[in-house]
């Protein structure tokens, strides 16, 4: 027979702990920036966090000002299938090759160029 | 999005506010927080902020660093309820830019709404209840139950490998919807007889964890909001449902009420 009363394992801390990072107290963040003397910070962390196991490569919606080079750098995935579709300025031959075979064993410079221009494509985009 | 680190010479990382009292002093807390440093009340007309100096929001890419932060924020708030009663528990890397001073006259500020929010929360914490089924005894159970469910495996053992295939699906598509069904119910039947013994209540998304450890076997997980004193009363209603062949409850808490926070202004 189970106890009536509620336990706190090392496993219950554990679901716990994930808590912390997306419940508590909020500070409204758009009166923050208005005041001009208090911020909320630390999404990006978050951000970071999820990216380890899970959100990149599911997809999943990440918070407005999110890093996405470093998130997917931390996730270990290169670009997302929709961002595929950006236009980007391929005016050398290249360019061709880099969106073909190279996409996975792409070296970090390339990876990066991908990435910035996925940012610029997302701001075009707001 | 550009790179954009947010610099600022003197915060005070927030871990939660409190009720001290009109005559209660702040120096009676004293413990170290995040990387050691030391943490402090700060406390304005008998409302009190759990705080800490810093000088950068909390950030990295070391998931073992991140588990130790956590562990640290949550035996900071844990150890603030214990001192002061139920505390308001802000979200992890939650800081406000400026001094002691500057967190006083937060407090201030928001004086009314903090004091109606504390007691509010007063002598009530989060419980977080799982329940887990054996998947094997529901598929049986589920068979003997369901007539078509029955049919189909039936059907399917007097089947050439092709037919059987089709069928195959057929029953996977009915035994997800019966299984569906079945975990509804038991989300209602947990519901219904915690809301007479519970302030808030809200089911959980079984399968959100990003800090890794596994998907939880757990088919549903909810929150609730309860008086302390309704603990046992919420245990014993549990064991009915855990009485249940096959069924597993886990009852955790008492919690500070992370799920059930407001929202404040700065």
């Amino acid at each position: 027979m189970r106890e009536t009363g509620p336990t706190r394992s090392q496993s219950d801390l554990a679901e716990m702990l994930e808590l912390l990072l997306d419940k508590g107290v909020v500070i409204n963040a758009d009166i923050v920036v208005t005041v001009g003397e208090t911020e909320l910070l630390g999404v990006k962390l978050r951000a970071a966090i999820a990216s380890f196991e899970t959100a990149a490569q599911y997809g999943l919606e990440f918070p407005e000002g999110t890093d996405m080079e470093r998130v997917n750098e931390a996730a270990g995935v290169e670009e997302l299938a929709e961002t595929e579709t950006v236009p980007v300025e391929a005016s050398s031959d290249d360019s061709e090759e880099e969106s073909t075979d190279s996409e996975e064993d792409a070296d970090e410079t390339e990876a990066e160029e991908e990435a910035t221009q996925t940012a610029e494509a997302e701001n075009d985009g707001d | 999005m550009t790179e954009q680190v947010e610099e600022f010479e003197v915060g005070r990382y927030l871990y939660c506010v409190v009720a001290v009292g009109e005559n209660g002093s702040d120096d009676s807390f004293s413990m170290s927080g995040i990387d050691g440093e030391p943490v402090t009340v700060l406390t304005e007309n008998g409302v009190g902020a759990v705080v800490q100096e810093c000088e950068s929001p909390y950030d990295t890419d070391d998931l073992e660093t991140v588990r130790d932060w956590l562990l640290t924020h949550q035996e900071v708030v844990d150890t603030a309820g214990q001192t002061f009663g139920t505390p308001l528990p802000f979200r992890f890397d939650t800081i406000l830019k400026g001094d002691d001073e500057r967190v006083r006259t937060w407090i201030a500020d928001q004086q009314d709404t903090l004091e109606s929010h504390l007691a509010e929360f007063e002598g009530h914490w989060e419980y977080r209840v799982g329940v887990a089924w054996d998947e094997e005894r529901v598929r049986d159970e589920l068979e003997s139950e369901d007539e078509e469910l029955a049919d189909l495996r039936e059907r399917i053992d007097d089947s050439e490998e092709g037919t059987a295939f089709l069928l195959e699906k057929q029953y996977d598509t009915r035994i997800r919807d019966l299984r569906q069904a079945r975990k509804e119910s038991l989300t209602n039947r947990l519901r219904e007889s915690l809301e007479p013994l519970v302030r808030e209540f809200d089911v959980l998304d079984s399968n959100s964890g990003v800090l890794g450890d596994g998907a939880s076997d757990e088919v549903v997980q909810v929150a609730f909001l309860a008086h302390e004193e309704r603990e046992t009363d919420i245990g014993e209603m549990l064991d009915d449902i855990a009485a249940d062949p096959g069924v597993e409850v886990r009852f955790t808490g008492p919690w500070p009420p992370y799920s059930f926070a407001p929202e404040l202004e700065a």
